[in-house]
């Protein structure tokens, strides 16, 4: 007999259970994170400072979407920071000679041979996932450093900066743009075969091979899918700043993650979705905003934030463990 | 039958159960059950699959926490929910999959977690712990190696050693147990069920048992009284004494026991058309040079003991793995090695054995399972997104069609009962039009009730000309079922018996080509 979390707790735990749908703890955490610096700061509750966050947090969506579609399979992309600092820097590497589309098209073309290599090596020589990203981050990033000497990629073509900073009726276009990249990606997890069946993948992959699914491909698929999320944000993140710079990566991992299993997306596969990330990705950015706002110190930031993860991933895995327990 | 007591304070009521009851959203899984055990009884629980004696047994061990109910134990009120202090209170559960850790020497199973109890000075004496082992499991008449791995034991030993792992439990508490068996004849031999039977009888002195079993041969044969479940309600409890499995069998399904259980008059003579044919089929060290052909309505039964390749033939029909040689040929056309997608295109389906592992995902809906392997068909538009009003109109289509009892499409499927589960494996390839239907041991773990309705439900397939191979242990089940039975010994084909509808095989005529 399957032992849900509604059978464990009591009163209000039972209560945040019951919500089948799962979105109810990082909505709670968001809200009092929002009412928190609302109180504590005139600033904080803005358009302008929304805007900030959404500024702020367009490369973390895509990337932590990039991780929510290796983790629904079953599998996990940890070479996300690297991709992204590898095609940032290859943007700004062929910008100017080649002009903006070209570059775009190349780094989305990086992005995605590199998901491609971690994809293939993961099924062809069946190392897990986790170990053959994690050496994939390493090798991303020697290549990004070695490209220019381990120094930034300037350039002058003002084409990609207009693009990433410019707006559509007064909405930052680098708000708009992983917003919609979600909503798509949204309804491809809902309603087509091929979301069906990565859910089927990380659900049960057994079963969905005896369905007749093509698991080897879609995994392979999700990671080419995730490179070239990653490549989307190198190049957004590559807009903001203006060069192809190689300490971007940072915080990349850790948060993303950290987003993807606060949204509510299972690590062990088959249970989420991108549309959960969302609010995962706003509960880390809102929290380094108000923090920012009210002058904590970097290191101050990141003990709290990493504090917050933990607790948030706590709860939040708590009530993805029905029907493991058999 | 009262149990001869060695001691006198091991008497009275060990545990009772009022008015409990669990509801899962869309379906009561228990509805205000009343359950008795006596110091040294064994109680039968029986009833078809989803009646709730799982749930039945999870709340008595802690595991779900009923909607409302009371539970005492020897006396004492005890609260639900708490699955270690039900195992401090000596309550042990013998489940169908089992609780040993295989990489563990058998002591070390035997006393996992009551470690503390022979620390000295922060170490263990090893040597002690296997020799009290060693005691308990001779005192229980059992040959099983105290200092043995866990793993390299067998099925029954195991199990033997599960409950030798309550009583090193009283041993060291003083508390007499009281064991629950979910199932624990499934997956024996009859000289191994015989045996774990006849201890049952032998350990009432000390301990007392709920026994779940879906054979009610075997609940005759060492229980005192059988309580009945029927859809989550608690119909009857008789005694064992003074009645006979054609009554029991009636309350269980609520219904008279069919004199045609496996619906042989409905037995048709198969078409001339041949279905599916092999030739020379070999996978190197599982089965070799097998020839067989079944024919379009016919249900061919594949009979042997267990490793004699009857198992990975099918597997290799269905596509899912791969032969070395021979050939497979479908509806005239043949059919390459481990080729599972074409094979599917082609209108095969296998029903596999291990439902949970390869039939179904639990955490996902009824919908979501039964639509798996034809969301191509059920697109809003040509290579565009699905139609869900498509999908739940399917789903919910073949409910009704093949009387599943659930809470709706959307519900999830770990909610369910394992008929109920397996009729979802069913829908889940007949709606997409099959033509050869691959079944192994496809009445595995199902009760009574739910088996009829699949044998029904087979019937009515060659009735339009489905095609079946039936892999299944249970001979009585084969035969009924079959048109003709292919017999393999060593991964070859023996002998081909027919089993037409009036000269149905004896079981000893089968057993000769098997062994």
């Amino acid at each position: 007999m399957t032992t849900t979390a509604e059978e464990r707790g009591s009163g209000v735990v039972r209560l945040l259970a019951r919500a089948r749908t799962g979105v109810l703890y990082p909505l709670v955490a968001l809200g009092a994170l929002v009412l928190w610096f609302s109180l504590a700061s005139p600033y904080f509750f803005s358009t302008a400072n929304f805007f900030n966050i959404g500024r702020g947090s367009a490369v973390l969506l895509l990337v932590a979407l990039a991780g929510t579609v290796a983790i629904l399979v079953g599998s996990i992309d940890l070479s996300v920071a690297g991709i992204v600092t590898l095609t940032g820097v290859v943007v700004a590497w062929f910008i100017d000679d080649l002009g903006l589309g070209l570059a775009l098209l190349i780094a989305l073309v990086v992005g995605a041979f590199v998901g491609l290599l971690n994809g293939l090596v993961v099924q062809l020589l069946r190392i897990p996932s986790f170990l053959v990203t994690l050496g994939m981050l390493s090798i991303t990033m020697g290549v990004a450093a070695a490209l220019n000497n381990n120094a930034p990629v300037h350039f002058r073509d003002p084409s990609l900066g207009q693009l990433v900073n410019g707006d559509v009726l007064g909405v930052p276009n680098v708000i708009l743009f992983p917003l919609i990249v979600m909503a798509i990606m949204t309804f491809i997890v809902f309603r087509t075969k091929v979301g069906r069946h990565l859910y089927a993948i990380g659900g049960g992959e057994a079963v969905a091979k005896a369905s007749g699914v093509a698991v080897e491909r879609y995994k392979v698929g999700a990671f080419v899918a995730s490179g070239l999320l990653c490549a989307l944000a190198g190049i957004v993140i590559t807009g903001q700043i203006g060069a192809g710079t190689l300490d971007v990566g940072g915080s990349l991992l850790l948060d993303s993650v950290a987003a993807v299993v606060m949204g509510g997306t299972a690590l062990s596969g088959g249970i989420g979705g991108p549309h959960r990330t969302l609010l995962g990705v706003l509960v880390i950015a809102v929290l380094g905003n108000g923090m920012g706002m009210l002058g904590f110190t970097d290191f101050v930031q990141n003990i709290i934030k990493g504090a917050v993860i933990i607790a948030a991933v706590a709860l939040s895995i708590d009530r993805q463990k029905y029907g493991i327990i058999k | 039958m009262p149990a001869q007591l060695e001691d006198p304070r091991f008497s009275g009521r060990v545990l009772e159960l009022r008015g409990v009851a669990k509801r899962y959203p869309g379906v009561v899984a228990l509805d205000r059950v009343d359950l008795t055990l006596d110091a040294g009884e064994v109680l039968g629980v029986a009833g078809e699959n989803g009646a709730g004696k799982s749930t039945l047994i999870s709340i008595v061990n802690g595991t779900v926490t009923p909607s409302s109910g009371e539970m005492f134990l020897r006396g004492q009120p005890h609260r639900f929910g708490n699955p270690r202090a039900s195992g401090s209170a000596g309550i042990a559960t013998v489940y169908q999959e089992q609780g040993l850790i295989p990489s563990l020497l058998v002591f070390e199973n035997m006393f996992l977690g009551r470690e503390a109890r022979f620390a000295r000075a922060g170490t263990l004496p090893v040597a002690r712990m296997r020799r009290r082992a060693q005691a308990i499991l001779d005192e229980l008449g059992c040959s099983i190696d105290a200092a043995a791995h866990t793993g390299s034991l067998a099925f029954g030993d195991r199990q033997v050693v599960e409950i030798a792992k309550a009583f090193a439990a009283y041993e060291l508490t003083g508390i007499n147990p009281i064991i629950l068996l979910d199932e624990p004849t499934s997956g024996l031999s009859e000289d191994e069920t015989d045996v774990l039977l006849e201890n049952i009888r032998n350990w009432r002195t000390r301990a007392s048992f709920v026994f779940i079993s879906h054979r009610l041969t075997h609940l005759f044969q060492v229980a005192g009284r059988i309580m009945v479940l029927k859809d989550g309600r608690h119909v009857g409890t008789v005694d064992a004494a003074a009645t006979d499995e054609e009554h029991l069998h009636e309350l269980i399904v609520g219904r008279k026991r069919d004199s045609e259980y496996y619906r042989e008059a409905l037995q048709l003579r198969p078409g001339s058309e041949v279905a599916l044919r092999t030739d020379g089929l070999t996978m190197a060290g599982r089965f070799a040079d097998v020839g067989i052909s079944v024919r379009v309505g016919e249900i061919v039964g594949l009979a042997g003991v267990q490793g004699c390749g009857k198992t990975e033939l099918v597997r290799a029909l269905a596509g899912m793995e791969r032969y070395d040689s021979g050939r497979l040929e479908l509806l005239g056309r043949s059919l390459g090695s481990g080729r599972l997608d074409a094979a599917i295109r082609r209108g095969v389906a296998y029903i596999p054995a291990e439902r949970l592992r390869e039939g179904i995902i639990a955490e996902n809906s009824v919908e979501f399972n039964l639509t798996l392997p034809r969301l191509s068909t059920l697109r809003a538009w040509p290579a565009g997104p699905l139609s869900l009003r498509r999908c739940i109109r399917l789903t919910a289509s073949w409910i009704e069609r093949l009387s599943i009892k659930t809470g709706g499409p959307r519900s999830p499927m770990r909610t369910m009962s394992g008929g109920n589960q397996q009729k979802v494996v069913f829908g889940k390839w007949l709606s997409g039009g099959v033509k050869v239907l691959l079944l192994d041991d496809p009445g595995r773990g199902l009760d009574v009730g739910a088996k009829e309705d699949i044998y029904e439900l087979l019937r009515g397939l060659c009735a339009d000309g489905v095609s079946i191979v039936l892999v299944s242990d249970n001979l009585p089940e084969l035969i009924g079922l079959s048109h003709r039975i292919y017999t393999m010994r060593g991964g070859r084909v023996t002998n081909v018996i027919e089993a037409p509808r009036d000269g149905k095989p004896s079981e000893a005529a089968v057993v000769a080509s098997m062994v």
